[in-house]
């Protein structure tokens, strides 16, 4: 792991600890309704401050809290217009597959690539220092396949293209 | 408009109105930018002598908050990021160590602040990064709770 | 099988088949560029036709396609072509060499119908060069074959080259930066020394490039893409090394295209693999439910129904 990701991934494994206390709440704007608050924004008392950590202006985490449910948005670093397609892809990929995955939203928030909802519920059927291993593996893991694949796709390319024009000294 | 778009909660007499979730700052925002010039300026006065805890105190001691009062706001993050940058890193733990509770939780507000808008002036995300860390070593999580929590953004 | 082979397997097998046991036959199917091909034996057993329809069939006869037919494959050429399609050979199993080397050639001459109705305009192209270089002229005809709905092909003889220019659409983003990176490594590829004599490869994206600027009808979208290949006259020195040249180039877009579509499917595998390790690291963080069977007190099981 490269030293600057280091301090990146430690602060936001603290301050994700530190939102995912969460507890069973009803809305208090409908009766018998239990949503995700910091979806529903239905009533302010219960929000908390998003809070924003970012390595630099191309990857950051958002991470905004409420009584029961947290919000986690990461932007992932892309450096050029293959990385964004690779990451475009890989993201489509994985939100299709939601439903598995369960804290993951189908929907990154708007300036994000990927954002994850977890709820009282899961963090009562799941154990947190877990989840939190998750996501933090997800973020390290993700910059590396994105990198790997563009590799793979230049190296691809450039046997493609040497063995089709040697073809033509032969 | 269509009646069914209309928030009726808004107009419920009970509806808690954003001002009414925190106290806001009972200073003048004039006054307070006055305030946030004069700190900077002990705190240059403060780094010159290599006195960083002292310095941290100043700048974070009744920090601007509430609405209002941006230019205080920014001003203040400048003066925290500027003794932020000219810490040596190995130095960052017994500083933040010789801070009081409150003035950790400041600190990490405009941490957090600073993070929230990377490449802004000389905000650097390494070394906020580093900070956090230390902080969150000596304050603990409860330091980032109060955070979360305080409806006095800075 | 990183190269693409000129010559179709569906014909080469089929013949094989059919001259080691002649039977009746009716099969229609494709090649690349959308070349339809019709085997059939309207007749009799051992007579069996083999038609084919390209979509450039005319602009290939401006070019001469009839004559190199003509000289490939002299009376089998029927000169009244199947309903529908372009052009229609008559092969008679009967009289296929016998010799075994010499039906293989045969059949693979015959296989290799589509590749040689494509090669006339490159053959035109290499013989105006010849006489370009000793005339003295300056350039030949801009021939265009379009062999696609929206691709191209473009010949140009000069004096001293012969240049060819393929246009080709990608239609989806994700193939357009593909395309890209593998047409930046073609470009990059000549500066290795065991390929320096490879034909000279320029790409440019949306802008066509100088030689085919006045033709009329091209678009300038960000889709769209255009290669330049400069053979030089090493590359068609004699009959041998010409035909492999052309075998070669006329493969190229489907060449582009194929490898593409093999990096996509292996991006995809990639991720399937990847998204499967994420989910057993999620799985780790679920708590285990406890799944013991209650018995009631009778000692029957509860069954979940």
């Amino acid at each position: 792991m490269s030293n600057s990701l280091r301090p990146y991934l430690a602060v936001v494994r603290s301050t994700l600890t530190t939102a995912l206390t969460l507890e069973n709440f009803s809305s208090q704007v409908v009766e018998r309704h239990n949503k995700p608050e910091v979806e529903a924004r239905g009533s302010k008392e219960v929000l908390l401050n998003p809070l924003t950590i970012s390595r630099n202006e191309n990857e950051r985490v958002l991470i905004e809290s409420s009584v029961n449910s947290i919000r986690m948005s990461i932007k992932i670093k892309q450096a050029d217009e293959i990385e964004r397609i690779l990451c475009h892809k890989l993201t489509r990929f994985l939100m299709q597959r939601a439903e598995s995955f369960i804290v993951l939203r189908r929907k990154p928030v708007p300036g994000y690539d990927i954002s994850f909802l977890i709820t009282n519920v899961h963090a009562e059927t799941m154990l947190k220092h877990k989840v939190v291993d998750f996501i933090i593996q997800f973020m390290e893991e993700v910059d590396r396949e994105i990198s790997e694949m563009k590799l793979s796709l230049n190296a691809r390319a450039r046997t493609v293209a040497e063995s089709y024009l040697s073809a033509f000294t032969s | 408009m269509s009646y069914r778009k209309i928030d009726i909660d808004a107009y419920d007499e009970d509806v808690l109105q954003e001002s009414e979730l925190c106290e806001p700052d009972p200073r003048d925002p004039a006054q307070v930018l006055s305030d946030a010039k004069q700190k900077q300026a002990a705190v240059r006065s403060s780094l010159a002598k290599g006195d960083i805890p002292g310095a941290l105190d100043i700048a974070l001691d009744s920090a601007p908050y509430g609405p209002n009062v941006e230019d205080a706001k920014n001003l203040t993050l400048q003066t925290v990021v500027s003794i932020l940058n000219s810490t040596k890193s190995s130095e960052i733990s017994n500083v933040v160590k010789a801070l009081s509770q409150d003035t950790q939780d400041t600190l990490m507000k405009y941490l957090y602040k600073g993070m929230g808008m990377p490449g802004w002036g000389d905000v650097s995300g390494s070394v906020l990064l580093g900070w956090h860390e230390k902080l969150t070593e000596v304050g603990g999580t409860g330091c980032i709770v109060r955070v979360m929590t305080d409806r006095r953004t800075v | 099988m990183i190269l693409l082979e000129p010559h179709n397997v569906i014909i080469q097998t089929t013949l094989v088949d059919k001259v080691a046991k002649p039977s009746s036959l009716d099969i229609q199917f494709v090649d690349f560029d959308g070349v339809r091909f019709h085997l059939s034996t309207p007749e009799r057993k051992t007579l069996v036709q083999l038609s084919m329809n390209i979509r450039c069939w005319d602009e290939l006869v401006k070019y001469g396609a009839m004559e190199v037919l003509q000289r490939e494959y002299g009376s089998l050429i029927k000169s009244q072509a199947e309903a529908e399609y372009n052009v229609s050979l008559d092969i008679d199993l009967e009289q296929i060499p016998a010799d075994e080397e010499a039906r293989d050639n045969f059949i693979k001459s015959m296989s290799m119908f589509k590749r040689n109705a494509l090669a006339a305009p490159f053959e035109r192209a290499f013989r105006q060069q010849k006489e370009l270089e000793s005339s003295g002229q300056a350039q030949g005809e801009l021939m265009q074959v379009h062999y696609r709905d929206e691709e191209a092909i473009y010949i140009q003889a000069s004096p001293d080259r012969v240049t060819v220019i393929f246009s080709t659409v990608f239609r989806e983003e994700t193939d357009r930066i593909f395309g890209k990176v593998f047409l930046q490594e073609f470009v990059d590829a000549r500066r290795q020394p065991s390929i320096q004599n490879a034909p000279q490869v320029l790409y440019t994206n949306r802008d066509p490039p100088l030689e085919i600027r006045d033709v009329p009808g091209l678009r300038h979208t960000e889709d769209i893409g255009y290669v330049t290949f400069v053979l030089f006259p090493r590359h068609f020195a004699n009959a041998v090394i010409s035909s492999s040249t052309i075998s070669h180039i006329q493969l190229f877009r489907d060449y582009l295209h194929y490898h593409i579509k093999c990096s996509k499917a292996y991006m995809h595998s990639r991720m399937r693999h990847r998204v499967a390790e994420f989910q057993k690291v999620l799985n780790r963080a679920k708590t285990e439910v406890a799944t013991t069977e209650r018995k009631t007190v009778t000692g029957r099981t509860m069954a979940t129904r």
